[in-house]
């Protein structure tokens, strides 16, 4: 059996980029390393929804958020904004009047993103991405220039007296980074996982996209669960695959959903690369920050911890020293294994002391005192269970340097690299984690693009 | 009542290099300044008999060449003595510890770094390599008025389509090395750089400058390279001190400008600036004198400008918000000790020619990013970074025979400090410092003959600097370039007719580098910047 | 400071001149006697003695040491033989030369490599997924050159030195220190180099400095050497070429083939660092080239006589950029140049654009004779200049 391509990975990305392959006419050899998740998070865009044909069940939870107070009360925000203006208003006259406002101008920036990540990316000098942002109109215009390089905490600091508000919002600009609210960038990030979203909701949706992908008609496709070992390259060119347990796979294609330091200096020979962009490779920043939590029983909708803009900031001052946060930043959903918590910041190397995040968690989230204990995973656990470098979902950490024509490197950005025939499909390719399947969609796009 | 063609608020050296430009084009300058002596935060004064400091801004780097040059201030008094070495002592207590030493001299530099890591020795060609290219890259938007990338005007199209091309000329590769330095922090490119923490330390420290941010904040690469576009004698990143102290950079600047017909005239505070429907008019002094002009160039901060002296009644909302919103948060304080004999480091004994350079407390990284976590909650920080010269090393005219001043630039001295500024916190921020230093040189605390502590509420106060900050306002990427002071106001020109702006408010803003007074009387001119 | 070599107790005593000159952060001596002159000569005619310890050295090891060096370098290092020394350029990806040194196979796994700049950084870089260990010996390891056909005959004096062809290593003992001894050098005549733990390198110089007295040997400085190695029509880092990470313009590059060193560029291996740049320029033929120059006499003396003047000629080597011309057009430039003192010629090393770079072709190099600038004719030969018998045979 010959095959036009060889897929590793599943991941969403690497299952949208065998199907869209596979679509037009490519024989595809999909190398499952593990089982892949049913429901994710992130955006799913509409184009890949529809090029797939995939009838996707989204959680669109309502709240969308329920922030939890430091003194037991909460505050709900809801897909209406008036709504959420009401909740707001208990708080702060000044806030709920801004809200609307607020919201319809972070949807206007998350417009112009969501088309940008639906194409492979192009730097600020382009043409296109030039009048794409003069089309934003001067308000918006001035807002994007302003809030790419923020901090997220001044952005909010610019609209918002509420800390709560503020510390539910400043949450989509940390999350799975090792950074604070007060960093630099933290805004764009904020944005990012907004865009798909409606205005109003910051949070990116569920869905059951893996499911559906492992449901869609397979023709053209087979599988093999396996784990690769080697890229075979000859000449500066893919010739296959080769399994652990050594069987050799041939396709002159080989897309790798596997981030890119593994799949370039560990499955492929680095010696094909320039020394340069090896270096650049393996100094690619992917850490892991985050322990993920599994209680028994369902959660009461998406809570959320995280009461203030200092206290995330403390959170994250200790992991800059290696520490647990004492007080972390939670997130608590339900999930099909039971109410999972997103507990942030954990450093790498925590593995030991990973037990002390259940009393914490259980100090934090109402609803988790008497529900067992399932799993905890460490950052070192998701590398592991999920093929996640150092524990990062994202791949590569999705810092602005790290971003849009310059992700993960800008030679690479292309999804292409300089050996023939090999491409990068994963997370860590433009627009990243957090939008699910536009990397694997981006990536076959470009590999149809250049093999017609 | 005299008229003048064009009066400058502030005998900054911003205002100054404004006015002598101006005043060489012709036109009649009044420079109006609040003090009884000009330069602002570059000035020198003897704060105790006998001895001399550059209370404020102490070194020169950034000052451009072109204005040395064109202004001709060696010819009105200006030398430049450099700085060689930074010493970067590296263990606290008394215990005999190492250091790490950068040395101007190529070889010798490369031996003590190799001592530290061999590859950091080796990277550190390419690291200075990468930033001269990025030095040589901003150049020229050092000294161009940024257009309004928003507008629509043909002018603006205009400069927008040829920076553009500017920047399509620049290869991808080099394009994309600067945009890394403007997102990234310091401590993550320099972590792509070297492995000795010494190193990334003293260099991250560039970064942290001036700013309310930690080596580890994304954006602190910039500041970074910011000072490293330094250039003396066409060598980028050359520091040199200014004999007679910073002051003296202000006096050349001044006679320069009085040389070319400017007034120059101190103890004149302006009160407010005359706007007659939508139109500058002149000045009103404190003492009710009026003073009108055709065109009014600001050299204070934006927010001292606008909100303070024009107030926010002849402003469009829109801009009172920009305004409003632009980001101060002053965070460094200097102390500057009269000294009876010269600090003894533990690391590195003796009268040493380390003493006639740079020395920087910043053993490592972590140990900045503690500073600033004080800071970040509103303390000062416990254990500061402090970059410390001895100015009489050089000029020993500064201090009496055999005794010797030193000047050290502390950071992080929070501007909003829990509780406020008080002497009683003064004089605490004063010890931190001294218990620091003490820490490597022991024999600091007997040495001291006299302590002057100047927080940023002091500077707020004595110079005029909102908040303390000593760029006039934070160098960060969103208060940068187009965006400086404020969106689609960038040009040195003001919502308000016949109102100009030359502060470091203004792009490219921060140091003694005076190119926003330049570019500012270009603009004025009509000239292309 | 700078740093000072393990023979520097030795040389400097003896050195009369008092003039050092800079070496990868070493002061070395620019010549041991007030003038270089016979320094030089004892190189042609001779023996002499240089301290080359400044040459920064790596010991490589491990399974893919021959795998590492062969993606560093531009030649063939799987085939090299134990015992060889290869003399070889290394590239950065666009396939501009970084460096030039060799590369010795000290046993199967075991490589030590001598470079001009430190390259600790460009080995790791390149060692991602190989097994190899790169250690830095440049302290550790003390180096002498033994120039000059008596060269072999003192170290006969003081070891049992087996028989070495050109570029070949051997390790072996003189007067019973264990040391290495490869047939190698600088100056293109019968030489040596001799590797020595630093600690045993005062004996070692003592002894071939007193084994010498008997077949005219000396210590020689730099300035003897650059005259030598001009003659043999070898290049210098920095003086005749800018390695490719110092360039501040890609304009100052060169490659291999620029400089002159075709032949040491192997296509035929599958992988290396610049492989792909080479490829194309070698079809494309490249646009520069090194050559050698030898400036007319006969002009020469013109141009002095029209100032009442009696010819003058450099005294030692000099190392700057000298425009030459072919009519009025600019062919190329010289960066290195002096007079033979054994062809009695003006020669110099210079890049031409490759119209005029073929041997024979008449050109014009500027001088400036009495502050003012003229022209005078000069002529692309072959390199190298001088190539005695002995140096292979």
């Amino acid at each position: 059996m010959s095959f036009h391509a060889i897929v590793i990975g599943t991941g969403v990305d690497a299952l949208v980029a065998a199907h869209m392959l596979a679509r037009h006419g490519r024989q595809v050899l999909v190398v499952e390393e593990r089982s892949p998740a049913i429901r994710d998070f992130g955006w799913v865009p509409s184009k890949v929804v529809a090029d797939l044909g995939l009838a996707l069940e989204l959680d669109a939870p309502d709240p969308w958020a329920v922030a939890l107070l430091p003194d037991g009360g909460k505050l709900e925000l809801w897909r209406d904004l008036r709504r959420t203006a009401d909740s707001i208003r208990r708080y702060s006259d000044r806030d709920a009047q801004k809200w609307p406002d607020f919201c319809r101008r972070m949807a206007a920036l998350a417009r112009l993103f969501e088309r940008l990540y639906l194409e492979a990316p192009t730097d600020p000098l382009n043409l296109r991405f030039a009048l794409g942002a003069r089309g934003l109109g001067r308000e918006g215009m001035v807002d994007l220039m302003r809030l790419l390089p923020m901090p997220v905490a001044e952005l909010l600091d610019d609209w918002f007296e509420c800390d709560s508000l503020k510390g539910a919002l400043a949450a989509m600009g940390i999350l799975n980074i090792q950074q604070g609210p007060r960093s630099g960038g933290t805004a764009f990030r904020f944005l990012h996982h907004h865009v798909g979203s409606p205005a109003g909701v910051f949070r990116p949706p569920r869905s059951d996209i893996g499911g559906r992908l492992r449901q869609l008609p397979r023709s053209g496709l087979s599988f093999r669960t396996a784990q690769a070992r080697k890229i075979r390259i000859d000449g500066g060119k893919v010739e296959g695959l080769v399994l652990d347990h050594g069987e050799e796979i041939v396709a002159p294609i080989v897309v790798s959903g596997a981030d890119p330091r593994r799949t370039l200096l560990e499955l492929a020979d680095p010696g094909w690369l320039d020394p340069e962009l090896a270096r650049g490779v393996g100094n690619i920043r992917a850490r892991g920050v985050a322990a993920r939590l599994s209680f028994e029983g369902p959660a009461k909708g998406n809570l959320v911890f995280a009461p203030s803009l200092d206290y995330l900031e403390r959170a994250y001052d200790e992991v800059k020293y290696g520490r647990i946060s004492r007080d972390p930043y939670l997130e608590a959903h339900s999930s099909p294994r039971g109410i999972e918590v997103h507990f942030q910041y954990v450093p790498q190397g925590s593995g030991e002391h990973l037990g002390a995040l259940v009393a914490t968690a259980r100090r934090l989230l109402p609803g988790l005192e008497n529900a067992k204990l399932v799993s905890i995973l460490g950052p070192a656990d998701l590398e592991r269970d999920e093929g996640w470098p150092q524990g990062q979902p994202y791949h590569a950490e999705l810092a602005l340097d790290q971003a849009l024509w310059m992700r993960p490197l800008p030679e690479l950005s292309q999804y292409e690299t300089p050996i023939e025939g090999l491409w990068l499909c994963g997370p860590a390719m433009h627009p990243g984690g957090g939008v699910a399947g536009a990397a694997g969609y981006n990536c076959a796009q470009a590999i149809l693009k250049e093999r017609n | 009542m005299k008229s003048y063609d064009v009066a400058i608020v502030g005998g900054g050296h911003n205002g100054l290099v404004c006015a002598a430009y101006l005043a060489r084009a012709g036109k009649r300058v009044v420079v109006l300044e609040r003090r009884e002596r000009v330069g602002g935060a570059a000035m020198s004064e003897e704060v105790f008999p006998g001895f001399r400091f550059s209370v404020f801004s102490y070194v020169v780097s950034l000052l451009r060449p072109e204005i040395i040059r064109e202004l001709e201030l060696p010819r009105h008094g200006l030398h430049i003595l450099p700085l060689e070495s930074t010493l970067t002592p590296l263990v606290e207590g008394g215990k005999k510890g190492d250091y790490l030493a950068q040395w101007n001299d190529h070889d010798q530099n490369r031996r003590e770094l190799a001592r530290h890591s061999p590859r950091d020795a080796e990277a550190y060609d390419e690291f200075g390599l990468e930033l001269h290219q990025m030095a040589r890259l901003i150049k020229p938007i050092l000294a161009m008025a940024p257009p309004d990338p928003v507008s629509l005007h043909p002018r603006e199209l205009l400069d927008l389509a040829s920076l553009a091309r500017m920047f399509r000329k620049i290869e991808k590769k080099k394009f994309n090395a600067l945009w890394r330095l403007l997102t990234m922090s310091s401590a993550e490119y320099l972590d792509a750089w070297f492995e000795s923490e010494a190193l990334k330390a003293t260099k991250s420290a560039s970064g942290i400058i001036g700013t309310m941010l930690g080596p580890r904040s994304p954006g602190t690469a910039y500041v970074l390279l910011h000072h490293y576009m330094g250039e003396l004698d066409g060598v980028f990143r050359a520091w040199g001190f200014a004999k007679g102290g910073n002051g003296s950079v202000s006096a050349a600047i001044a006679a320069s400008a009085r040389s070319s017909g400017a007034e120059i005239r101190t103890s004149a505070p302006v009160q407010s600036i005359l706007v007659q429907d939508g139109r500058a008019k002149g000045a009103v002094l404190e003492s009710g004198e009026e003073i009108y002009a055709d065109i009014v160039v600001s050299g204070a901060d934006p927010r001292r400008t606008f909100l303070g002296l024009v107030g926010e009644k002849h402003l469009p909302g829109d801009f009172a918000e920009a305004i409003r919103r632009f980001r101060f948060r002053g965070s460094s304080a200097k102390v500057n000790l009269a000294l009876g004999e010269l600090p003894d480091f533990t690391c590195l004994p003796g009268r040493g020619p380390h003493l006639r350079g740079a020395i920087s407390i910043s053993p490592s990284v972590a140990y900045l990013e503690r500073a600033y976590d004080d800071a970040k909650y509103g303390e000062i920080s416990r254990r500061p970074y402090m970059d410390i010269v001895i100015p009489s090393m050089l000029d020993p005219a500064m201090a009496p025979p055999g005794k010797h001043v030193m000047s050290i630039f502390v950071q992080y001295a929070p501007y909003r400090v829990n509780g406020g500024w008080t002497d009683a916190r003064r004089e605490a921020l004063g010890d931190a410092v001294v218990d620091t230093l003490a820490a490597h040189a022991p024999n600091i605390k007997s040495a001291i003959l006299h302590r002057q502590v100047v927080t940023p509420a002091d500077i707020e106060r004595v110079v005029g600097l909102s908040e303390g900050n000593i760029f006039q306002g934070e160098l960060s990427l969103q208060q940068m370039f187009f965006l400086r002071p404020a969106p689609a106001w960038a040009r040195y020109r003001t919502p308000i007719d016949g109102l100009w702006q030359c502060g470091s408010g203004t792009h490219p803003g921060g140091g003694v580098m005076g190119a926003s007074g330049r570019n500012a009387a270009a603009s004025i001119l009509g000239k292309r910047a | 400071m700078l740093k000072t070599t393990p023979f520097h107790e030795r040389t400097s005593t003896l050195c009369e001149s008092h003039a050092w000159r800079r070496w990868a952060g070493y002061i070395v001596a620019s010549s041991y006697e007030l003038s270089h002159e016979r320094e030089y000569h004892c190189i042609r005619a001779a023996a002499a003695l240089f301290d080359v310890s400044p040459l920064y050295k790596y010991v490589i090891r491990g399974r893919d040491a021959a795998r590492l060096l062969d993606r560093v370098v531009t030649r063939d290092v799987m085939r090299a033989q134990v015992g060889q020394v290869l003399y070889t350029p290394w590239c950065d990806a666009a396939g501009k030369v970084l460096d030039d040194g060799t590369v010795a196979r000290l046993d199967e796994g075991t490589f030590r490599m001598t470079s001009a700049e430190s390259s600790l950084r460009w080995l790791d870089a390149n060692s991602v997924g190989l097994e190899v260990t790169v250690e830095e010996v440049s302290e550790s390891i003390a180096a002498l050159s033994i120039q000059g056909p008596q060269s072999l005959a003192v170290l006969r004096a003081l070891g049992d030195i087996p028989p070495l062809k050109y570029f070949r290593l051997a390790r072996t003992e003189l007067r019973g220190v264990p040391v290495e001894i490869s047939r190698t050098g600088y100056t293109g005549d019968l030489g040596f180099e001799i590797w020595i733990p630093s600690g045993n390198a005062i004996p070692v110089w003592d002894a071939v400095m007193e084994v010498g007295k008997d077949y005219g040997l000396q210590a020689a400085g730099m300035l003897a050497l650059d005259v030598a190695r001009i003659e043999a029509g070898l290049m210098l880092i920095d003086v005749d070429y800018v390695p490719a990470r110092k360039a501040l313009a890609e304009s100052q590059t060169s490659s291999p083939y620029e400089l002159d060193l075709a032949w040491a560029v192997n296509l035929d291996k599958e992988q290396f660092v610049g492989r792909q740049a080479l490829a194309a320029e070698k079809a494309r033929g490249p646009a520069w080239r090194f050559v050698g120059i030898e400036i007319g006499y006969p002009g020469l003396e013109r141009l002095y006589a029209d100032v009442g003047l009696a010819t003058r000629l450099p005294q030692a080597a000099w190392r700057s950029s000298v425009p030459i011309y072919s009519g009025a057009e600019q062919a190329g430039y010289a960066t290195s140049g002096g007079w033979s003192p054994v062809l009695k010629k003006y020669i110099a090393l210079a890049h031409l654009r490759a119209p005029w770079a073929r041997p024979g072709t008449e050109l014009d190099i500027e001088i400036t004779v009495e502050h003012r600038r003229k022209r005078t004719a000069a002529r692309v030969v072959k390199k190298p200049f001088f190539d005695p018998e002995r140096k292979r045979s």
